[in-house]
């Protein structure tokens, strides 16, 4: 563990989502912010620090690969995990190619969260 | 004579002078010769003698007789003029002076008589005498002179007759004769009369008034001027012809009256016969024929018409299997026509007549009808009558009798004249008509079921007994539909009443139902049905039937209850295969649950054990699972497997399905629906049942949406039509809460919902299902209160594949293909 833990952010329209997901990448040692929205995450001073994105796919407004491609616009070039409520989501396979680390079904397991997170911070390392 | 009395005096004291004169002179002589018969007393006393003699025959002689000197001096009368007169011969000798003689006679008496005298040659004076009694009458007074040997006048002899008789029958004759001439002169007719020779030689004053000729010209043939030129020589030849019979006759001709114009005249002619039988005369007259003449002609059309109308009348008889007759009661045999004699199934000239073998004719039971029609017709003078009669092969048949008694001068029957017909497949179909009505009455009063006529223009309306026990109104009452109102529902007047006027203005068949409210309060459910009368053309009615269906509403209301809950099963069970949708609605609160048990092993697993944080993650766990629980809740009822059709679908039929539906359901929401479904409107493919989930989720929404509207009719209209680019549009109208705008694309969201009790799934399920028909459904505000839900779909669906047919609807419900929010 190092003195500054990595910050993972976390962007999904589901409260509850937002409630939980922060606490436990906490548990599991990381620093963790949430956001309701791909606007608000954008807006914020997080996404220079953020070395990890949890993104959900469909939300209003901006969606979660609207945010993908804004980010790699901006040539910020962070992490993604990708959370979907679809099992099987069609985009999945295209998200992958753009870039993102995983996409994962809801419910996911702990397990199959930290090996995303740990592919994802060697990526960004 | 009145008018010169002073010159009668004057004569009459003239002639008294000359009388006294005279009588003086007379005198004088008389002396004289009593002077010389003195003389000669011997010859004196034989005449004396003779004349006592004469006296004798004087006093015998049957008439008055006098004798007087030769100077006129009264000598001798004989008694029976003296009686006649009542005068002594000394008065008479005063004759001239004493009114003996009528004063107007005098003057002419005086101056005959003195000039006789005088003369010495007879008089004869017609005159008036004087009798007794003051009486004057007529006479004849002749006197002779009696002459001596020398011729010398010794005596006047004179005789009175009295004529008055005789004056007075010539003065009545005279009169007569002036009095016949004035008749013939100005009777009306034209008299006339000629010569043997035939020439005219007398015309009446009125017969040449007529002409405007004179007598003159008329006279001799001068009157043929006035003959119509056409009928001249006839009637020349037929004069001629009577003249030579030497008998009456009489011929017509036409005479020109004095304006000109001619009439039509009957001429007569008369011979007259002298002692030996001579003709004399010929006496005629004209008659004016000229009316009669019009007449004859005008009634030679009339009977030329009744032969034209008796034929018709014949044909009438013989087609209408009808005939008059001509009965008289008092005779003991009527005889009958062929014709009648048909009517009662006889062969010609089988009837005898009699009274028994008509009655005879008469069916039994009927006979007390007939018998009443005649007494009646006895009384009143008309019969009319219907009974039935067998004929001799046993059939029965319907007569039809109408007639009028005609009575006597003592008042009793004697003819009556009327008309029988046979009125048989007439009775026949009234009975089966009779028949059928009770056959219908029956049935409406089994079934609960009054009918109706409508007459729009003037609102009057027929009910039968059955819709006026339903309305429970006196059958006299007339009924308009302002009257069946007042038995309507309060809630349901607005929907009686839009029925109504929408029918009224030509809307055509019409149905609905609404409820009645009862005197005493109870609720009936009425059905009611109507269809415009298209077999009549010449106004607006309508035939309908009014329903009592409150034990099938009772029955219909708990089956509507269970259609409700059908609607929504099979509403659900569209969500079978929206399972994809379903999950995802599960997966969020599920991730949070694992999310949180997760972080709740961790907070436990720590050293030292995170305790608080522990609880606080398995309460947020709890919770998720709560969520979880509600969506499988609500989506429990929804699973169901059913495959997708795909087949052509006329949107409006389907329509009309759910319309029929949802009518109870849309009834008991008091929704007044009105349906304008496109005429020409093509069909779809896709699969009905899922299109009809759409329109009966949209009706339910609208119905829904207006169940608060107090203080306003709940107007639904649904209606179809054809919309841009080969599509079909089908749209929902409410006048109900309506919707935020902002919230128009979230109102097809899942378990998106403005009803407390809703489920939410509607909206979204029926977007899905639209979509996968390769249509769109939206939702617009209206400009006044509520809104429009449509949907829109193509005709034809271009390119049908697997993946564009209905069954399509997960893909297409988890795509976000038209880009609206959603979320996946």
């Amino acid at each position: 563990m190092t003195a500054t833990p990595h910050l993972v952010s976390v962007v999904d329209d589901d409260e509850s989502v937002r409630e939980s997901l922060p606490d436990l990448l906490r548990e599991l040692g990381f620093a963790a912010q949430a956001f309701s929205s791909a606007e608000e995450f954008l807006a914020s001073d997080s996404v220079e620090r953020t070395e990890c994105l949890i993104l959900d796919v469909a939300m209003p407004g901006m969606s979660g690969p609207d945010l993908q491609q804004e980010l790699a616009r901006r040539q910020q070039e962070i992490p993604i995990i990708f959370i979907t409520a679809h099992a099987g989501e069609a985009l999945c396979p295209r998200l992958l190619e753009r870039g993102a680390v995983e996409c994962l079904s809801k419910p996911f397991s702990e397990t199959a969260l930290l090996e995303a997170l740990n592919a994802a911070l060697r990526m960004s390392r | 004579m009145e008018a010169q009395p002073e010159q009668t005096a004057e004569e009459i004291k003239r002639l008294e002078r000359r009388i006294d004169e005279l009588t003086r002179e007379l005198a004088a002589a008389n002396e004289a010769s009593r002077k010389e018969a003195a003389g000669r007393r011997r010859a004196e006393e034989a005449l004396r003698e003779s004349e006592r003699e004469s006296r004798s025959i004087l006093e015998t002689i049957p008439g008055l007789v006098g004798l007087l000197s030769a100077t006129g001096y009264v000598e001798v009368v004989n008694r029976q003029l003296s009686d006649y007169f009542g005068q002594t011969l000394e008065e008479l000798r005063h004759w001239g002076t004493n009114g003996t003689v009528h004063p107007e006679d005098l003057p002419h008496v005086a101056e005959v008589f003195t000039r006789s005298i005088e003369s010495g040659s007879p008089y004869n004076i017609v005159q008036r005498f004087r009798r007794s009694d003051g009486v004057y009458r007529w006479f004849e007074n002749s006197g002779f002179p009696l002459r001596d040997a020398d011729g010398k006048v010794v005596r006047w002899c004179v005789l009175l007759t009295d004529i008055d008789e005789r004056k007075r029958a010539e003065e009545a004759l005279a009169a007569s004769e002036h009095n016949l001439k004035l008749i013939i002169d100005t009777i009306p007719a034209l008299a006339w009369s000629t010569g043997p020779d035939g020439s005219a030689d007398f015309f009446n004053q009125h017969y040449l008034d007529y002409v405007g000729l004179s007598a003159e010209q008329a006279g001799g043939w001068g009157w043929t001027a006035a003959l119509h030129p056409d009928d001249a020589d006839g009637l020349a030849a037929s004069w001629r012809r009577i003249m030579a019979s030497e008998a009456p006759g009489e011929a017509e001709a036409r005479l020109r009256r004095h304006d000109g114009e001619y009439r039509w005249f009957l001429f007569r002619a008369h011979p007259l016969r002298d002692e030996l039988g001579n003709i004399v005369k010929w006496y005629g007259t004209n008659t004016d024929i000229d009316d009669w003449k019009r007449a004859e002609a005008q009634r030679g059309r009339i009977i030329e018409e009744l032969q034209a109308k008796q034929e018709l009348l014949d044909l009438a008889q013989k087609s209408a299997r009808a005939m008059a007759f001509d009965w008289y009661p008092q005779r003991e045999v009527n005889t009958w026509s062929p014709e009648q004699e048909a009517l009662h199934g006889m062969s010609p000239g089988s009837f005898d007549g009699t009274y028994r073998s008509w009655k005879k004719t008469i069916y039994p039971p009927d006979w007390p009808v007939v018998v009443k029609a005649i007494e009646h017709a006895r009384e009143a003078g008309e019969v009319a009558a219907e009974f039935r009669v067998v004929w001799p092969d046993g059939s029965i048949h319907w007569l039809l009798t109408k007639g009028q008694m005609f009575f006597d001068e003592q008042g009793r029957p004697f003819r009556m004249v009327g008309f029988t017909s046979d009125v048989t497949p007439l009775k026949l179909a009234e009975e089966e008509l009779r028949r059928s009505e009770a056959f219908l009455a029956e049935a409406q009063r089994l079934s609960s079921t009054g009918s109706f006529s409508w007459r729009v223009e003037t609102d009057e309306m027929t009910w039968s007994e059955q819709a006026y026990n339903i309305f429970e109104l006196h059958p006299a009452a007339p009924v308009t539909p302002e009257l069946m109102s007042t038995r309507v529902h309060p809630d349901d007047v607005p929907l009686f009443d839009e029925a109504f006027a929408r029918a009224r203005a030509g809307g055509g068949d019409f149905e609905f139902e609404c409820r009645l409210l009862m005197p005493d309060r109870s609720v009936k459910y009425l059905h009611v049905i109507a269809h415009r009368n298209r077999r009549q053309v010449s106004h607006l009615e309508y035939i309908g039937a009014v329903q009592d269906v409150t034990e099938r509403r009772l029955a219909e209301e708990a089956l509507a209850r269970l259609r409700s809950e059908i609607a929504h099963v099979s509403r659900v069970a569209t969500l079978g295969a929206l399972t994809a949708s379903i999950a995802h609605e599960v997966n969020q609160p599920l991730a949070g649950i694992i999310t949180n048990a997760s972080t709740c092993l961790r907070m436990l697993d720590a050293e030292p054990p995170n305790v608080e944080g522990a609880r606080e993650t398995a309460r947020r766990t709890i919770r998720d699972g709560n969520r979880a629980s509600d969506v499988i809740k609500r989506l429990r009822a929804l699973f169901g497997k059913r495959g997708a059709a795909s087949e052509a679908v006329d949107l409006n039929d389907a329509t009309r399905e759910v319309i029929a539906l949802s009518l109870g359901e849309l009834q008991r929401g008091r929704v007044i629906l009105r349906a304008e479904l496109s005429d020409d409107l093509p069909a779809v493919t896709g699969d009905r049942v899922q299109l009809q989930q759409v329109i009966l989720n949209l009706l339910l929404n609208a119905s829904d949406a207006m169940g608060g509207v107090e203080d306003r009719p709940r107007e639904l209209v649904i209606r179809t039509g054809q919309d841009d680019g080969d599509c079909v549009r089908l749209s929902v109208r409410d006048v109900g809460v309506g919707f935020d705008p902002r919230d128009a694309g979230r109102l097809f969201e899942a378990f998106y919902t403005t009803k407390s009790g809703g489920m939410g799934i509607g909206l979204s399920v029926s977007r899905s299902i639209i979509e996968s028909h390769h249509g769109r459904l939206w939702a617009t505000p209206n400009d006044g209160p509520g809104a429009t839900f449509s949907f829109s779909i193509p005709r034809s669906p271009g390119g049908a594949t697997d993946d564009a047919g209905p069954g399509a609807i997960r893909a297409s419900a988890l795509k976000d293909a038209d880009g609206a929010p959603r979320k996946a």
